[in-house]
């Protein structure tokens, strides 16, 4: 039970939020009700439950240990070692909640997400392709973050966009799935409204409500997408609408009947060689008179007008082959049923203008022509509409503020990226049937959320501010029964985070991290050169780091080859050496005294004093070796592959 | 047969060597420095390997044309100018440039009938590897980390998975399957030396030291509520140690092979990717693949395989040789496949384009019999005429081949499912 103070906050809360909903539209970055005002109320109700089960609540986690994780969290940067002493000495009551908000007004802040995104989309690409416009993604994703874009305005730009995929990033996630619709359908179900439906391509969901026709209604909405090579040269892409029947073998086999009947000369219902190589008969008028005498409906309900069936001559080589594939008794003659069985021409992936659902009985028909529905709210869209109002509808479908799975995905998405545990989990495998903790939390933040224009940077910002986030860490506890969010979780960072750790301690910049000295020279022929970022040090570096955000962190785990590179690079080895110019030499230059060359070197590389007990560790070590650079190197070399350095405390 | 007898005694007294009776010995010989490092490893590999079983996928990306190289059509229109040679299985014929893979026909089986829906390169190419066409709702593992799941020997110093070669194909991944499966990744430019990062750069000695520090030092954050993080942590590290300060690291090293054997394996960076495979599978690794480029012949296909040929043919042949001269062939399954095949149609640029619809892939080893060809293709290789084998129905064989169930299932991360191969049947004949 909720206790009746609690209670009635909660009202007020949802009355608030009501009451700004209104006027969000219009003044998105509305805080009538404020990050500190839902974060507390959060904390109340997350407590009052953890406290009814008898969980012990993990205490405020200490100034050194928030900054370091709100820091990565919301920038994706490592605090200096001077922001480490200044936020300490810091008296201010309020310090932690301004310093959440300095660091989300600052430009990183859009751009850590932003990576977030990319990884999360790319990490499931079909188009292996599609990494070509992952950096243009990141920007783009990055200023929407930044300006504080509605999460529904960004997804119904990238559920509707086309265009060339480089100039209109937002076509990232079509892109990724090569504009295939059975996959764009499953991916944009999966990312956004965290439902897993494509389970019910091939069959009902063995463990969830779906039929296999709701997937098929949702894929309904995409199948006029199509991925295009623009040129010869230098691979480009574009992702555009095909609204006509442009293919030939599409009608062949959408209206095997009409299509015989169009090159069909002695009327007996089957096709020969010479009649396909002689062309279609008159086309146009046969058609129109057939649609009058109303022999065809399903043609009429289509409202297929003749010049779109473009029935023109077929190349020789294309008889030569639906010869070879269709016929299959070898009479030399097609007819329907052949020409039904034959199956679809390879790659059929592109061009169709409505979905069809395979009968799963014979696997190598096209099926029956599907129409789109959507599946939470049941909302319908005619046969016949074009790419554009198909995609738009759908987006309004998912971004609709009826739809409650859109606010959870992404309320529950931020939540587990920044508290390493989600209200459901894993995130992308919630909806209906599966059980929430703390249900009414998590509705409470969706609520506030929308009232503040789904403003992402808004959600971050609650998050970091609750004490849910702000606990300090404790090992997992052993039940999975236990409720989560009594203390924080150390989880593993994500890969852009380990690398601009990387460079921060080793005080470099980005293009540095290679090994080599890039001159201004270089710097600048390598922006002109397009793509350059295939080559760069950070996306080298996530081809061996790089983890699907999706996964839940438990299951996050480090690989040999990654531990290969943090032990024995040679890169790294020499920017930790103490004899070149490098931060190690800097600090040993600075600091005579060990223990403050310790303590430098502590407050460089994980942000923080080191214990007493650390401070014994590393004094013995480095009387041991009696070689103080060489024992100083060892020193950093073992905190650069301690666990904590690669973790969110 | 009687010619591996002997190695077949010898490989079921070693599956009686226990564990700590080898780690003795292995450091017994060490510490002599008397045997030579092969006999070290021909020890490990049963011990560390269950039966021994082993598989390496040689993997010609880019899809080679059928007719160029095992189902050529002499004297037909599509055939081109390429003709065919006689090999040591009598009655099967396959194209000029693969005189050496002839000499060893009676050890190989060619399936001529093989079939794909997937015409694109990289779906195809992730079909090849993981039996299942690309989804975004799942990363399905290779069937290369399938089959090390089954099989190999945790707690190792090699990795169970090593692929060779530039470009990883799509689909030759570890997928949900984890890192434990992750193939360990060998570039073209490094086949032969100890890979990047593998060697500890501050010495033996200084890096042991260094561990010992960072051990000391994790110490803090694991009392401080790190201790899951720690141990996962510390497992990576100590698998990762164990490799670098591992005397197998040397299996990387071609220096320590002759220049006679390098030679017969073709002195080509495929030559070597396959002389090192053999090693890996003698050292205990459970499946190797090897990548050779080049293989999308849209134009002038005949100079482009006949290249491609005299790398492939001679590395191919010498691997066989060797495996069999070590009596690992019979437990060592080779297959030889690109993604798909080629038109027949020889097109204006005297190349041919993609074809799923009809390619051939080669079975060597692995209890293959070998000499005989499954499937048969038109006149005019315009289809299949007879045994169609498609991905599922080759993947079942190669589970039949390699003793592991080809049902058996795992957990995909949304709790579904996934058997290793979904469907087919393998392929009877070729293990009568």
């Amino acid at each position: 039970m909720i206790r009746p103070g609690i209670h009635v906050a909660f009202v007020f809360l949802q009355i608030a939020a009501f009451a700004v909903f209104s006027v969000a539209e219009e003044k998105p970055q509305s805080k009538s009700v404020s990050s500190k005002d839902v974060a507390s109320e959060v904390d109340r109700q997350i407590l009052a439950e953890l406290q009814k089960a008898g969980v012990t609540v993990a205490a405020r986690c200490s100034d050194e240990d928030f900054l370091r994780r709100v820091s990565l969290d919301i920038t994706g940067q490592l605090p200096s070692p001077s922001d480490v002493i200044a936020f300490r000495q810091n008296n201010d009551p309020d310090k932690r909640a301004a310093l959440i908000d300095k660091l989300a007004d600052s430009s990183e802040f859009g751009l850590n997400w932003a990576r977030y995104w990319r990884d999360v989309i790319y990490f499931r690409a079909t188009e292996q392709r599609s990494r070509f416009n992952q950096e243009e993604f990141t920007d783009w994703m990055a200023e929407q973050w930044n300006k504080g874009t509605g999460w529904n305005s960004t997804v119904t730009a990238m559920l509707t966009a086309s265009g060339n995929v480089e100039e209109h990033p937002e076509t990232a996630l079509i892109f990724a799935q090569g504009a295939i619709a059975e996959e764009v359908a499953a991916e944009a179900c999966r990312v956004f409204l965290g439902i897993q439906l494509q389970c019910a391509n091939c069959h009902d969901h063995p463990s969830d409500i779906w039929k296999r026709e709701q997937f098929h209604q949702l894929t309904a909405y995409f199948p006029r997408m199509a991925e295009r090579r623009m040129n010869a040269g230098m691979p480009e892409y574009e992702i555009v609408s095909v609204n006509t029947e442009s293919k030939q073998g599409d009608f062949m086999r959408e209206n095997p009947e009409m299509f015989i009947r169009a090159f069909d000369r002695d009327n007996d219902l089957k096709l020969s060689k010479k009649e396909l190589e002689a062309g279609p008969k008159r086309l146009g008028r046969r058609i129109a008179a057939t649609m009058k005498e109303g022999k065809n409906d399903e043609m009429q309900n289509e409202g297929m007008k003749d010049e779109k069936i473009g029935a023109g001559r077929l190349p020789a080589k294309a008889i030569e082959r639906l010869f070879a594939f269709g016929d299959t008794n070898k009479d030399d003659l097609l007819t329907v049923e052949e020409i039904k069985a034959a199956q679809p021409p390879v790659n059929r992936r592109r061009g169709s203008t409505e979905h069809h659902m395979v009968d799963l009985k014979n696997p190598n028909s096209l099926g029956a022509i599907v129409d789109p529905k959507f599946f939470v709210s049941g909302e319908t869209l005619p046969r016949g509409q074009t790419d554009e109002e198909r995609r738009m509808a759908v987006a309004k479908s998912f971004t609709s503020s009826e739809n409650p799975w859109f606010a959870r995905a992404i309320v529950n998405r931020v939540w587990a990226e920044m508290l390493g545990e989600g209200f459901y989990m894993p995130v992308d495998d919630i909806g209906p049937t599966r059980e929430a903790r703390y249900p009414a939390v998590l509705d409470l933040i969706c609520q506030n959320f929308i009232a503040n224009g789904l403003n992402p940077k808004w959600l971050v910002r609650t998050i970091a501010n609750t004490e849910a986030y702000q606990r300090k860490i404790q090992s997992r506890p052993a039940s999975e029964n236990e409720l989560p969010f009594a203390s924080a979780t150390p989880v593993p960072l994500r890969s852009d985070v380990v690398f601009n750790s990387l460079a921060q301690v080793f005080g470099v910049t980005e293009d540095e991290m290679s090994g080599r000295t890039v001159r201004a020279a270089d710097k600048k022929e390598k922006k002109d050169k397009p793509r350059a970022f295939l080559q760069s040090p950070r996306f080298l570096f996530d081809a061996l780091f790089g983890i699907d955000p999706s996964v839940p962190k438990d299951d996050v785990m480090g690989n040999i080859p990654q531990s290969l590179m943090m032990m024995n690079s040679r890169v790294f080895r020499a920017r930790m050496s103490a004899g070149r110019n490098t931060q190690l030499s800097k600090i040993l230059g600075e600091h005579r005294d060990n223990r403050d060359a310790l303590r430098e070197l502590y407050l460089l590389v994980l942000a923080r004093e080191p214990s007493t007990e650390e401070v014994k560790i590393c004094s013995d070590y480095i009387a041991e070796v009696k070689d103080r650079p060489e024992a100083f190197e060892d020193m950093m070399w073992s905190l650069l592959n301690s666990s904590e350095f690669v973790s969110r405390r | 047969m009687t010619e591996f007898s002997w190695h077949e005694n010898v490989a079921l007294n070693r599956q009686s060597v226990s564990r700590r009776r080898f780690l003795y010995g292995a450091s017994a010989i060490a510490a002599a420095g008397a045997v030579n490092f092969r006999d070290v490893m021909s020890v490990q590999a049963d011990e560390l390997r269950k039966q021994g079983r082993a598989m390496i996928l040689l993997f010609m990306q880019g899809g080679p044309s059928q007719f160029e190289t095992f189902d050529p059509k002499p004297g037909t229109e599509n055939g081109g100018p390429t003709t065919a040679i006689s090999t040591a299985a009598s009655g099967i014929q396959i194209a000029e440039g693969w005189e050496k893979t002839a000499q060893q026909m009676k050890d190989i089986a060619i399936i001529r009938s093989m079939t794909t829906k997937e015409g694109e390169h990289l779906r195809a190419a992730y079909q090849m590897h993981t039996g299942y066409i690309p989804s975004g709702s799942v990363k399905h593992p290779s069937l290369g980390s399938c089959i090390a799941k089954e099989l190999a020997v945790t707690d190792r110093e090699l990795p169970s998975v090593v692929t060779i070669g530039d470009r990883g194909a799509n689909g030759s991944g570890a997928g949900f399957l984890g890192v434990d499966y992750e193939p360990f990744q060998i570039s073209g430019r490094n086949v032969g030396t100890v890979p990047d990062n593998v060697g500890p750069i501050v010495g033996e000695k200084r890096f042991t030291r260094r561990q010992g520090l960072l051990d000391k030092l994790e110490g803090e954050f694991a009392a401080r509520g790190g201790e899951t993080v720690v141990n996962n942590h510390r497992r990576i590290y100590d698998k990762s140690a164990k490799l670098v300060l591992s005397p197998m690291t040397k299996t990387f090293d071609l220096s320590l092979e002759t220049a006679e054997t390098k030679e017969r394996y073709g002195n080509s960076e495929f030559g070597k990717g396959c002389l090192l495979a053999r090693r890996l599978v003698e050292a205990g690794v459970t499946f190797v693949e090897v990548r050779l480029n080049g293989w999308d012949s849209h134009k002038d296909v005949f100079d482009g395989v006949k290249g491609l040929a005299s790398k492939c043919d001679p590395a191919l042949s010498a691997l066989i040789t060797d495996l069999k001269d070590r009596g690992l062939f019979d437990k060592t399954l080779i297959m030889w496949t690109g993604e798909f095949g080629r038109t027949p149609k020889i097109n204006p640029n005297t190349g041919r384009d993609h074809w799923p619809r009809n390619f051939n892939t080669l079975l060597a080893g692995g209890g293959i019999q070998g000499g005989q060809v499954i499937g048969e293709t038109a006149k005019d290789g315009m289809g299949i005429v007879n045994d169609p084998v498609n991905i599922p129905d080759l993947f079942s064989t190669i589970c039949t081949s390699l003793e592991v169930n080809p049902a058996k299932e795992n957990m995909s991360p949304i709790g579904r499912p996934l058997k290793i191969v979904d469907g087919g049947q393998p392929v009877a004949k070729l293990f009568s």
